[in-house]
């Protein structure tokens, strides 16, 4: 439970985004996750959970949901 | 500076600066980058003379440098921290964010302003860094940037 409150943290620190709307979140549904957008909310989550991620994961987080997905390769649990 | 940056990197004259960013007249405003250690620092210098064509508006009877070309000058020598690595030289880069802009005299024709700029992080395209200044040895104006290349940017959008 940590881990996805400190993953929610980081989306409601960097767009400033309420946490009702987190879950059905894709990338360009707001103006603030645009490409800088994108790359802010990239580095703040490796800054969070300590991870460097690769070029194709970068690429393909492109929704809340899907980065749950992406992050957990990076033996990161959201299942506590 | 920092003594070992003094005399060391690459020195750019005007066609050099060019080469590396996309500014021109009349809006670019450095003159020479000298000890350009890519990836790291560069050090800018801007000479003020009359004939600026900003000195008659600002102002007619105490012409001082105006606030926003100090900045600019600022920040198009920290771009020359990483536009100087070949692989992004002549690249189109844009202003994300300048914070903590500080303004400590003011300038006036015939001063010159030696700029200092250091890289601090350079990632995907992201160029955070900030500039210090000096005419005559005494601090000038200072300020922090965060610079994208949307070229760079654009390789990582999601699909």
């Amino acid at each position: 439970m940590e881990n996805l409150k400190n993953y929610s943290r980081v989306f409601i620190e960097s767009f400033g985004i309420d946490e009702s709307k987190l879950s059905s979140l894709k990338y360009q549904d707001i103006p603030e996750w645009d490409s800088v957008g994108h790359m802010g909310l990239v580095a703040s989550i490796e800054e969070a959970f300590n991870i460097e991620m690769e070029i194709d994961d970068i690429i393909d987080f492109s929704s809340f949901e899907k980065g749950l997905e992406i992050v957990s390769k990076y033996k990161i649990s959201f299942n506590e | 500076m920092n003594d070992n940056l003094a005399n060391k990197g690459l020195s750019f004259d005007i066609a050099g600066i060019k080469k590396c960013q996309k500014n021109r007249y009349p809006l670019l405003y450095i003159d020479k980058v000298e000890n350009v250690i890519p990836g790291k620092f560069a050090r800018g210098i801007k000479c003020f003379s009359y004939n600026e064509w900003f000195f008659p508006a600002h102002f007619k009877k105490e012409p001082s440098v105006p606030g926003f070309i100090q900045v600019e000058a600022l920040v198009q020598t920290f771009l020359m921290t990483f536009l100087t690595l070949s692989e992004y030289k002549g690249k189109k880069a844009m202003g994300l964010s300048w914070d903590k802009v500080k303004f400590k005299r003011t300038i006036v024709p015939g001063e010159c302003l030696i700029i200092e700029s250091h890289l601090v992080s350079f990632k995907r395209g992201i160029a955070k860094g900030y500039s210090v200044s000096f005419v005559d040895g005494k601090p000038a104006c200072s300020a922090e940037f965060t610079v994208v290349i949307p070229s760079v940017l654009s390789k990582f959008n999601p699909k």
